[in-house]
């Protein structure tokens, strides 16, 4: 069974919040913008956990999802 | 915080991918700082700094001083200048700067450890009356427009994110005709998103052991220097005379290895031998270099 939306939702907040500690994570969080500041290594970082929980990530793919609700649609759309 | 526990201190360790360490961290330069400069000077030396090496065979005082006459010749100082030295480490270059060619100097440092080192080294040297030292942010430094004749910028910008605001804020504070002077690591070339990724682990154990480090092109700092009203004065690759620093770096490793264990543990220690690798392999292949730029106020 597929997961829902809300359980893809809960693990791209967890792994967010892997490599942006302390922070409150939602979907209209934004990653590169003024909240979180995520730098090219920090997202290099999140690619590598995104894949190691779904097979696949965005940012490996030539995508460049700016909020974490852009990396929930990101994966509602492939499961 | 995660930490690790190994033979000495704890050491906290954002590599993703390592099952021991486990979780990244975020990584802020003061508490970094704070944690490492004490063992630092017995990795990198005194002046905790890369060095020049002319020949390749001095030892690593006499080209970690080299770098700071060369940034003292670009800088072109004279005696009596007011000199802002911005993330000035544990004050080493400060008071050189003092005790040799007479001028003024005001440290500025996020860490507050590097403020005690600092001073306590100005005063053991008889030079608190010209060597100050505050904590204070390079890219917000709150310090009046117009009121340095020199910014001495070495080896720091790379630990500060908004490289912009810490070249307007060099500029901001340096009088007509003065001169900002910095050298600091740099990317030689550009990196892929998937290279990054690819690399991730080498740039997560480099960030680790010396904090959290973003590089740029020698000739982005001189972009940003005319942005902001500079007159770019010399541009140096430094790349290939800095190369034998990582060789030292080791051989203090090796030399000092019971110093450092009781500062910062094995495990930081071992980081470090291989951080030291991992940089010698990325100067060696064209990834990332060293370099040092001058410009002077209009």
């Amino acid at each position: 069974m597929a997961p829902s939306r809300e359980e893809i939702a809960d693990i791209v907040r967890k792994s967010v919040g892997r490599i942006k500690r302390n922070r409150e994570i939602t979907l209209e969080t934004e990653l590169f913008g003024a909240d979180l500041a995520m730098d090219s290594l920090e997202t290099a970082e999140l690619s590598a956990i995104l894949e190691d929980e779904f097979g696949s990530d965005p940012y490996s793919e030539g995508e460049l999802p700016v909020t974490v609700g852009e990396i929930v649609d990101f994966f509602v759309d492939r499961v | 915080m995660q930490t690790v526990r190994s033979g000495g201190p704890d050491y906290p360790r954002p590599v993703v991918s390592d099952p021991i360490a486990g979780e990244p961290l975020e990584y802020l330069p003061e508490q970094h700082y704070d944690r490492v400069t004490a063992s630092w000077r017995f990795l990198l030396g005194e002046d905790l700094h890369y060095g020049v090496f002319a020949h390749g065979d001095e030892e690593l005082p006499a080209a970690t001083q080299a770098l700071t006459d060369l940034m003292i010749e670009s800088g072109a100082f004279a005696p009596g200048l007011d000199v802002l030295d911005v993330g000035c480490g544990t004050g080493a270059p400060a008071c050189h700067l003092v005790d040799r060619l007479g001028v003024n100097v005001l440290g500025i440092t996020t860490s507050s450890a590097g403020v005690e080192l600092a001073t306590a080294r100005a005063e053991s040297r008889g030079l608190s009356a010209s060597a100050r030292f505050e904590r204070r942010d390079g890219t917000d430094n709150g310090l009046g427009d117009a009121s340095f004749d020199r910014a001495w910028v070495l080896e720091s910008s790379h630990l500060m994110r908004e490289r912009d605001r810490l070249v307007a804020e060099c500029a901001r504070v340096l009088r007509p005709g003065g001169r900002m002077v910095l050298c600091d690591l740099t990317l030689q070339r550009d990196l892929p998103f998937m290279e990054v990724r690819r690399l991730r682990h080498e740039f997560s154990l480099l960030r680790a052991v010396f904090g959290d480090a973003h590089m740029m092109p020698l000739s982005h700092y001189a972009t940003l220097a005319a942005d902001f009203g500079l007159d770019v004065v010399s541009e140096i690759d430094l790349t290939e005379a800095t190369l034998p620093t990582f060789d030292r770096w080791r051989a203090n490793a090796d030399r000092n290895r019971d110093d450092v264990i009781a500062l910062v543990g094995e495990r930081y220690l071992d980081d470090f031998v291989k951080a030291a690798d991992v940089l010698e392999g990325f100067w060696r292949d064209g990834t990332l270099g060293y370099g040092l730029l001058a410009a002077e106020r209009a």
